[in-house]
C-alpha cells in the first residue's frame, strides 16, 4: 500500500467499528432492555410508536376580563366605605372606567386601589377613574396562569395513569403534550377540557323576583343546573369554601345514591364548613363546578367532620374521572385544545414495515446501479453505503434523537444522495485517468479535486436541513435530522472510507494502469 | 473496471447552451401557467395549513359508501376516500371555531365506532395553528433561499449567487405549478420536501458553477458560451447518475412507502427532475447576463 499512512488507517477502521457497534442496539430494538449498551437505541416517535400529540391555550382572556371584574367589586366596595356614590361604571377590553357622583375623594379611593392592585395603570380626570391593565400586568397574570396550569394539566396526566408523558410550555401561553401509548385520546381531552373549578356556595331561596328578571343583584350571581338549563339557583356570589381546600377525592358507591365523588376537607376548608353549617342549618347548599351546580341539598345537620360526598348522575367513570379533576386541582383558566395528533398502534406499525422496505428496496436498486456502471469501483461505493447507514443508525441511537415518519423518508433519500460524493469522485478519477498514467496519483488527484465540490454542495444541503430544524415541528424535524446526519456520515464515508477501500483494492490487486 | 458508464462518453460534446432560448421560453412559459394556477386554481391544502379535522379508520365489510351515508346526515362538509386500499378510508371535516371541532372527532368515532375495527389516526388543526403554520412555513423557505444565496455569494462571485437564485425561484414555482395541477396534497411534509429540493438543486447548481469557475481560471481566451458548454458537459455524468441514484431511492419511497408519505416522494420526485433540469438549463445559462471574467488571477 503506497503511501497509504497507518494512523489514517487506523482512524477509518476504528470509525467504521464504531458506527456499526453503536448501531446494534436499534437493530435489535429491546424495548425493555435495561442493559446500558442496549439502552442507546433510536426513540420512535409518536407517528411510529402510537400516541398522541396535544397542543393546549391557556384561555388569558378569560383571565384579564375576571381581573377587571375584581377591580369593579374593589371599587364597589372601597367607595362604599367612603361613603362615595357611583353613578356609572363602564368596562371596556382592556380597563375599567368608574364615574363617581363627586370629585372630592377620588384621589383617596384612587390611593386605597392602588394598595390593593399594584401594578396597574390608574388615571383621574375629574370624577373619573380609570383603571388599565397595562401589558406588565398582563404578563404577571399570564406567566402565573401558565406556569399553574402547566402544574395541573402535570397533575392531571400523571392521575391517568400515563406513562413517560412530555409536559412542556410553548410559546407564551402554549403547553405542549406527547403522550407515547395512548389509546384513548378522547379521555384525556376530556380530563384536560375541564377547569374543575369547584365552589361551594349559600343558595338564596327568598329573593324569587331576581330570578324571574334573571337578574342577579350586587353579590349574588344565577347559575344553571348541570343537567337542564333552564332551572336555576340564586347563589351568594362568595363561595363558603373551594376546591383549594381540598386534600382528598375518590369515586365512591353508595347504595342509595349511587356512584358519588368523597372528598376530604385540609383543616381550614373543615373549619370554614363546619362554620357555614352549623350557622345555615335549613338552607340549600350549591356545588359548583366550572359555573354549573351539580347539587345543591338542603342542610340538615352540620357538617364538623371536614368531609363529605357530591352526588349527581354520574356513572363510574365519571365518577373517577372527577375525584381525579378535584386532586389535581383547578385550572386557572380553560384551556383550549388547538392541535391534536393522534396516532395508533396499528397505523405505527405499518409505517414502520413500510419505511423498512422502502430503504431495502431503494438501497437494493442504488447498489445495482453503481455496480453496473461503475463496476468495482461501485462495489466499493456501497460499502460506504451500507457502513453510511449504520453511522445514521448509531449517531440516531447515541445522541438520542426521534426517528419520525418523515425522518425514515429522510434516510431513503440519504440512500439515493449519499453516493453523490463518490460519483463526484468517480467522475474526477475518469477525468484524470484521460491526463496520466501513473494510478495512485490519479486516485490522490481524483479526490483532491472533488473535495471542495462536495464540501460545497453538501453545506447548501445542510443550510436547508437547518432552517427546516428551526421553523419545523415534530415529525418535520425528524426529517431534518435524518437528513442532515446522512449528509454528514456520506462525506465522512466518501472521503475517508471509499478512499481507503480505493487504496486498498488498488494495493493489492497490483494495478499498472486504471480506466473507470 | 467493467462499468457501463462508458455509455457516456467521457467527454461528452452537446451544446446545451445552444438550446437555451427554446428551454428558457419552456421555462418562463411554465411559470407563468404555475403563477396564473396558483392564483386561480391555488394548492390543495391539507388540514395543516387549512385547519378542520381527519380520522383515518380501519374497517371490515363495510363500503366507503355505508360510512358516507351515516356521516353525512350530521355532517354537510364531509369528504371520504379511500387510503391505499379499500379497508383503511381517510374521513376529513372542514370546521369553524376549534371546540367544535375537538368535538367533533368524539362525536364522529361515536357515529360510526361499531363499524370501525381501528382508529389509525386522528389529527385536529385548530385555525389560528393553521395559520401560524403556513407562515413558519413560508418562512422556512423564504430564509433558506436568502441563507443559501448569501453561502453562494461568499464562496463564488456574486453573479454565481444571482444564477443560482433564480433557477431555485424556478424549481420552487414549477414544483408548486405541478402540485397544483396533480392536485397534491400540501402539507407540513410538502414544505419539507420543496425545502429540500431547494438544497438538491442548489447542491446540483453548485457542482457546475464550481466547474464553471475552475474552468474560467484554466482557458482565459475562451468563449463564455463555450466555456459554459465545456463544463456542463465535464460534469454532465455526474448530474445524471446523481440523479438517477436520488430517484431510484425516492421510486422506492413512493411505491414502498406507505400512503402518509407518498404526496412527499411525489414532490421529490418532481422536483429533483426539475432542479437537475434547472441546474443545466436556466443557472449556467443566467450567468451569460453578466460579462465577467474572474477578477481574480492569483493562480
Amino acid at each position: 500500500m503506497k503511501n497509504y499512512p497507518i494512523w489514517k488507517s487506523f482512524t477509518v477502521i476504528s470509525l467504521v467499528l464504531l458506527g456499526i457497534i453503536f448501531a446494534i442496539p436499534s437493530i435489535i430494538y429491546d424495548e425493555n432492555s435495561e442493559n446500558w449498551f442496549l439502552k442507546n437505541k433510536i426513540n420512535l416517535g409518536l407517528d411510529l410508536q402510537g400516541g398522541s400529540y396535544l397542543l393546549l391555550e391557556v384561555q388569558l382572556d378569560v383571565l384579564y376580563k375576571e381581573e377587571l371584574d375584581n377591580f369593579v367589586d374593589s371599587v364597589r366596595l372601597i367607595s362604599r366605605d367612603q361613603a362615595v356614590k357611583i353613578e356609572k361604571i363602564d368596562i371596556q377590553e382592556n380597563e375599567v372606567v368608574v364615574f363617581f357622583g363627586n370629585k372630592e375623594k377620588i384621589k383617596d379611593i384612587r390611593d386605597s386601589f392602588f394598595q390593593m392592585y399594584r401594578g396597574v395603570t390608574l388615571q383621574t380626570n375629574n370624577n373619573k377613574l380609570i383603571i388599565k391593565l397595562n401589558d406588565e400586568y398582563r404578563k404577571i397574570i399570564q406567566d402565573s396562569a401558565v406556569k399553574q396550569s402547566l402544574e395541573i394539566v402535570r397533575k392531571r396526566i400523571d392521575e391517568s395513569g400515563t406513562k413517560e408523558p412530555l409536559i412542556q410550555r410553548s410559546g407564551k401561553k402554549r403547553i405542549l403534550l406527547q403522550l407515547p401509548g395512548v389509546k384513548d385520546p378522547e379521555r384525556i381531552k376530556d380530563l384536560l377540557g375541564k377547569t374543575a373549578k369547584l365552589t361551594f356556595h349559600i343558595v338564596d331561596n327568598e329573593n324569587t323576583s331576581a330570578l324571574q328578571n334573571n337578574l342577579a343583584p350586587f353579590g349574588k350571581i344565577i347559575v344553571p343546573d348541570m343537567y337542564d338549563e333552564n332551572t336555576k339557583y340564586l347563589l351568594d356570589k362568595r363561595a363558603v369554601v373551594g376546591g383549594e381546600n381540598l386534600v382528598d377525592a375518590k369515586g365512591s358507591f353508595d347504595q342509595t345514591e349511587g356512584h358519588a365523588v368523597s372528598f376530604r376537607f385540609d383543616t381550614e376548608g373543615a373549619q370554614k364548613f363546619g362554620k357555614v353549617t352549623t350557622n345555615n342549618i335549613g338552607k340549600n347548599l350549591a356545588v359548583v363546578l366550572d359555573g354549573v351546580v351539580i347539587t345543591a341539598p338542603r342542610i340538615s345537620s352540620a357538617i364538623t367532620g371536614g368531609s363529605g360526598i357530591i352526588t349527581g348522575n354520574f356513572n363510574a367513570q365519571e365518577a373517577s374521572d372527577l375525584a381525579v379533576l378535584l386532586r389535581a386541582g383547578a385550572l386557572p383558566a380553560p384551556l383550549e385544545i388547538v392541535e391534536e395528533r393522534s396516532v395508533g398502534a396499528g397505523l405505527g406499525a405499518d409505517s414502520i414495515a413500510a419505511g423498512q422496505i422502502a430503504a431495502i428496496i431503494g438501497m437494493v436498486l442504488v447498489c445495482i446501479f453503481m455496480i453496473l456502471i461503475y463496476g468495482i469501483f461501485g462495489a466499493l461505493a456501497n460499502v460506504s453505503l451500507i457502513v453510511n447507514l449504520f453511522i445514521i443508525i448509531s449517531l440516531l441511537g447515541t445522541i438520542g434523537a426521534t426517528l419520525t415518519l418523515p425522518g425514515i423518508a429522510g434516510i431513503v433519500l440519504t440512500i439515493g444522495m449519499a453516493v453523490d460524493a463518490n460519483v463526484l469522485i468517480f467522475e474526477r478519477i475518469k477525468e484524470e485517468s484521460l491526463k496520466q498514467t501513473k494510478v495512485f496519483q490519479i486516485v490522490k488527484n481524483g479526490f483532491d479535486r472533488a473535495m471542495s465540490t462536495i464540501l460545497d454542495a453538501n453545506i447548501t444541503t445542510l443550510i436547508a436541513a437547518v432552517l427546516l430544524f428551526a421553523f419545523g415541528s415534530g415529525p418535520i424535524r425528524g426529517f431534518s435530522i435524518t437528513l442532515s446526519l446522512g449528509v454528514i456520515a456520506s462525506m465522512f464515508t466518501a472521503l475517508m472510507l471509499t478512499n481507503f477501500l480505493v487504496y486498498m483494492y488498488l494495493s493489492f490487486a497490483n494495478k499498472k494502469e486504471l480506466k473507470l | 473496471m467493467f462499468g457501463l458508464n462508458k455509455i457516456i462518453p467521457v467527454e461528452p460534446n452537446i451544446n446545451f447552451l445552444g438550446l437555451r432560448r427554446k428551454f428558457l421560453i419552456f421555462s418562463i412559459l411554465a411559470m407563468i401557467i404555475s403563477i396564473v394556477l396558483l392564483s386561480i386554481k391555488g394548492l390543495n391544502l391539507g388540514i395543516d395549513f387549512k385547519g378542520g379535522t381527519l380520522i383515518e379508520v380501519s374497517t371490515k365489510n363495510t363500503s366507503i359508501g355505508e360510512l358516507r351515508e351515516i356521516l353525512s346526515s350530521s355532517y354537510s362538509d364531509v369528504s371520504l376516500q379511500e387510503f391505499g386500499n379499500e379497508n383503511i378510508i381517510l374521513i376529513r371535516l372542514q370546521n369553524k371555531s376549534n371546540q367544535e371541532s375537538i368535538e367533533t372527532i368524539n362525536s364522529v368515532k361515536n357515529l360510526i365506532q361499531d363499524k370501525v375495527v381501528e382508529f389509525r389516526r386522528s389529527e385536529f388543526v385548530g385555525p389560528t395553528i393553521s395559520s401560524e403554520l403556513l407562515l413558519r412555513g413560508f418562512q422556512a423557505v423564504s430564509f433558506a433561499l436568502i441563507a443559501i444565496l448569501i453561502y453562494i455569494w461568499l464562496r463564488f462571485e456574486w453573479q454565481f449567487g444571482f444564477g443560482a437564485v433564480v433557477a431555485l425561484t424556478h424549481d420552487v414555482l414549477f414544483t408548486l405549478g405541478l402540485l397544483s395541477i396533480l392536485n397534491v396534497e400540501f402539507s407540513l411534509a410538502t414544505i419539507a420536501a420543496i425545502l429540500t429540493i431547494a438544497g438538491y438543486s442548489i447542491n446540483d447548481t453548485v457542482v457546475i458553477f464550481d466547474r464553471v469557475r475552475e474552468n474560467l481560471r484554466k482557458y482565459k481566451k475562451l468563449e463564455l458560451v463555450d466555456l459554459f458548454n465545456l463544463s456542463v458537459n465535464n460534469t454532465l455524468s455526474r448530474t445524471i447518475m446523481t440523479s438517477l441514484t436520488t430517484l431510484l431511492a425516492l421510486v422506492s419511497l413512493f411505491i414502498f412507502g406507505g400512503e402518509v408519505i407518498r404526496p412527499f416522494a411525489l414532490t421529490m420526485i418532481i422536483g429533483v427532475i426539475i432542479g437537475t433540469y434547472s441546474s443545466v438549463f436556466i443557472a449556467v445559462p443566467t450567468l451569460l447576463i453578466f460579462k465577467f471574467r474572474p477578477q481574480d488571477e492569483d493562480d
